[in-house]
Parts: C-alpha cells; sequence; structure tokens
C-alpha cells in the first residue's frame, strides 16, 4: 500500500529535479480503507518528523479534510485517532503520483509504487 | 552437495551486469528464496530494538521484508518501510509479520534517492550492497543511505557478505602501498541458487521426466576486511562529512562509526551522524 505515510517521505529524485520536487501530487487513485492498529505513543513522536502542510494538502485533495491546516500544539485523543486514520488507514491501492517540478509519474500499482527511473533519468 | 561459489568477472557494463545477475534472478526465485528466509539475524533486532518510539527507518534492499515487522519483542514501536529492486519480493514483503498487506513497501533501487532528503531516523541495508558491481556503485549505495537520515542522530546499520576467514587467513595482511589498490579488494563471485521444479505433494515422480533443477546465478561482491569501513569514509568524503566522533569545538557535521566487525560470514557497521548546532 501507499498510505499517507509513506507518501509523507517520497519525493521525485529525477536527474536536475532538486526543488519543488515534494510532495508528489496524485492522480487517478483507487482508495482502500485499512484498519490498523492504534499507537498513541507512535504518533506523538513521530508527529515532529512530518510534513505537515504536505499531509493536510494531500488528505484533502482525496476529500478527507478531518485534520486542521496548523499543526495543534495540544493533542487529545480525538485528534489523534483523525491523524491516525488519515496516516495510516487511507491507502492508494491504484493510481499515480506526479511530480509538481518535472511532471515525472510514478505508478501506483497493487499498492506498490514504482520509484524506479531509466539509468540516464537518475541525478 | 551444496554447490559452488565461483569467481567471476564483470563483462558487461554495471547497470545490465545487476540487471541479469540479480533483479532478474530474485524475481524468478523470489518465492522459493523467501520460504529460506524467516530469521532475521539477532544484531539487527538489537539495533531496531534500541531506537526510541516514533522512529520510521528505511529497509534498503529489504527483500522478503523479514526486517519490517522487527522489534521482536514490541515494548516500542517503530515503523520500518521495505525497498527493493525486486518486485516479486515486495509482493511478499507486503505480508512479512503474517498479517496480510500491513507492510509498506517501495519498488525502487538502492542507487536512486527517492526520499525527502534526512526524512529517516534510520536505515538499514542488510545483503544488499554486495549486488552491486563496481566499488562507485557500493560507495554512491552508502551515500544514499546516509542521505536518508537525519544529520541530527540519524542511524545507519550495513551488513555485506564476507570473503570467508580461512581465504582471508591466506593472505598477507596488506602492507599500505598494498592497500592503495582500491580496484582488487574483495572478490567478484557467482552463487547459484538451485530452484527445483515444483512437484505437486506426494505425487511420485514419473520414470525419465524429473526435470532438471534450475540453477541461477547470484552476482555477488565478497568483502574483504576493511573495505566496508573504506567505502563509509569515501562516502563521508565526497557529502562533507568528517569521520569521527562528534568533538566540541571540532568539525561541525560528520559521521561517527559506532561499531565495525565480522559476524557469521558478514562484515557490519553500525553509523550515527551528528550536526553541531550553532557551531558550539
Amino acid at each position: 500500500m501507499v498510505r499517507l505515510i509513506t507518501h509523507n517521505l517520497l519525493a521525485c529524485h529525477a536527474k536536475g529535479c532538486t526543488s519543488n520536487n515534494f510532495p508528489l501530487q496524485l492522480k487517478d487513485v483507487q482508495l482502500e480503507q485499512r484498519e490498523a492498529e492504534f499507537n498513541p505513543d507512535f504518533l506523538r513522536r513521530f508527529m515532529p518528523k512530518l510534513d505537515w502542510g504536505a499531509l493536510v494538502d494531500t488528505a484533502r485533495q482525496l476529500g478527507d479534510d478531518s485534520l486542521p491546516l496548523e499543526q495543534p500544539e495540544m493533542f487529545d485523543d480525538d485528534f489523534l485517532r483523525k491523524l491516525h486514520h488519515v496516516l495510516l488507514e487511507v491507502s492508494v491501492e491504484e493510481g499515480a503520483m506526479v511530480c509538481p517540478n518535472c511532471s515525472h509519474i510514478y505508478p501506483i500499482s497493487n499498492g506498490i509504487p514504482n520509484m524506479l527511473l531509466a539509468e540516464n533519468e537518475i541525478g | 552437495m551444496a554447490p559452488k561459489v565461483t569467481a567471476t568477472t564483470i563483462s558487461l557494463d554495471a547497470q545490465t551486469h545487476e540487471d541479469t545477475h540479480v533483479h532478474a534472478v530474485y524475481d524468478q526465485i523470489a518465492s522459493h528464496f523467501s520460504s529460506t528466509r524467516y530469521k532475521p539475524w539477532p544484531i539487527i533486532d538489537t539495533f531496531i530494538s534500541s531506537l526510541p518510539t516514533g522512529s520510521i527507518g528505511l529497509d534498503s534492499g529489504t527483500g522478503n521484508g523479514k526486517y519490517l515487522p522487527l522489534p521482536l519483542d514490541p515494548v516500542k514501536s517503530v515503523m520500518t518501510i521495505g525497498m527493493d529492486r525486486s518486485r516479486n519480493l515486495l509482493l511478499i514483503a507486503q505480508n512479512a509479520g503474517g498479517k496480510e498487506r500491513s507492510r509498506e513497501v517501495v519498488w525502487g533501487d538502492v542507487l536512486g534517492g527517492c526520499w525527502r532528503r534526512g526524512a529517516f531516523d534510520y536505515a538499514i541495508s542488510i545483503a544488499t550492497i554486495h549486488h552491486l558491481a563496481t566499488p562507485e556503485r557500493r560507495r554512491a549505495a552508502v551515500e544514499r543511505l546516509l542521505e536518508s537520515v537525519t544529520p541530527h542522530g540519524g542511524r545507519v546499520l550495513i551488513y555485506v557478505w564476507a570473503i570467508e576467514q580461512d581465504v582471508l587467513s591466506k593472505r598477507s595482511i596488506p602492507g599500505e602501498e598494498e592497500a592503495q589498490v582500491q580496484e582488487t579488494a574483495g572478490r567478484d563471485v557467482f552463487v547459484p541458487w538451485v530452484l527445483s521444479k515444483p512437484t505437486a505433494k506426494g505425487s511420485p515422480q514419473l520414470d525419465g521426466e524429473a526435470e532438471s533443477p534450475q540453477v541461477f546465478n547470484r552476482y555477488y561482491h565478497m568483502f574483504e576486511a576493511g573495505e566496508l569501513r573504506g567505502l563509509v569514509v569515501q562516502a563521508a568524503e565526497r557529502m562533507g562529512l568528517s569521520v569521527g566522533e562528534e568533538v566540541a569545538g571540532g568539525e561541525k557535521e560528520g559521521v561517527e562509526i559506532v561499531q565495525d566487525g565480522w559476524e557469521r560470514s558478514n562484515y557490519f557497521v553500525e553509523l550515527r551522524r551528528w550536526k553541531r548546532v550553532n557551531g558550539i
């Protein structure tokens, strides 16, 4: 699967594409909801490493506006459950990710993103 | 009888060599290979268990994903994302640990850098870099690992296959001049994988119809003593990182070799990146 936690880490790495290459834009996606174990400790400690803006934008593009634009300073259980859902339970099974800078397309099939480049595309 | 390891040379260009003798082989033997690779090595579990809860990591060359469910004793909660060049292995890795499609996996190359720089807290690369066909490519793979983790304490663990000890002991310890010759470090070999044709359980083989098993030659570069450490030093140099412990008033940014050793026919190295804030 490409859950949004993974999407938040992936960037375009085509030759010469070094700025504005994140986040990749999801396109023509088929989503699946997969229940995952709720782990508030993990989420609390992991949260500072997220690119919050990218996560919220991407979730909203997928029709989920449960997360606030600004990362809250206090995390209550309700918020952590929403974050858990967006980050770990929404999974892209099919579709593509497109680089906002160079438009390189990374296809997603069977929940596996294809991040391979041809030899001449590697930076 | 165990099939023999044979010496080889790289006659094709490196990418084609790896495509033919590594990537294509693993795609074909994925399922059989995976059935023999289920037990994680203890040092790797110890490493993953030492990470704080909330850590996120990359397993570069994850294979069948056997390290993705670690730590074995889940008192801490970390998440490892698997990357591999073999898609058929990734289809298996998605289910690592028994829960169907519970793992995050990415189809990618250890020489690619498809991550936000410094996004990970840790990266492991177990029995992978030895499949790269030139010293430059192996060094580049180490650079990609160092780039993937945060400069502020990011940790890296690398394992590669070693030339056997008894072979090593026949060699004299190289003098300084000899040690300079990088091209001759280590040994390029083919390690055969014997894939027996699947037969229906319990069905007797028909006379004369027993198919001979298919043999795939996997390419390995067997590392010699000091070679992995040497790659780390070269990779750090190219990235402008000093090698050694963080010293107050010293270099601004570096990588510490936390441990460096040999275990069960493999060399391993554990690294930690550091960066001083405000130059103090």
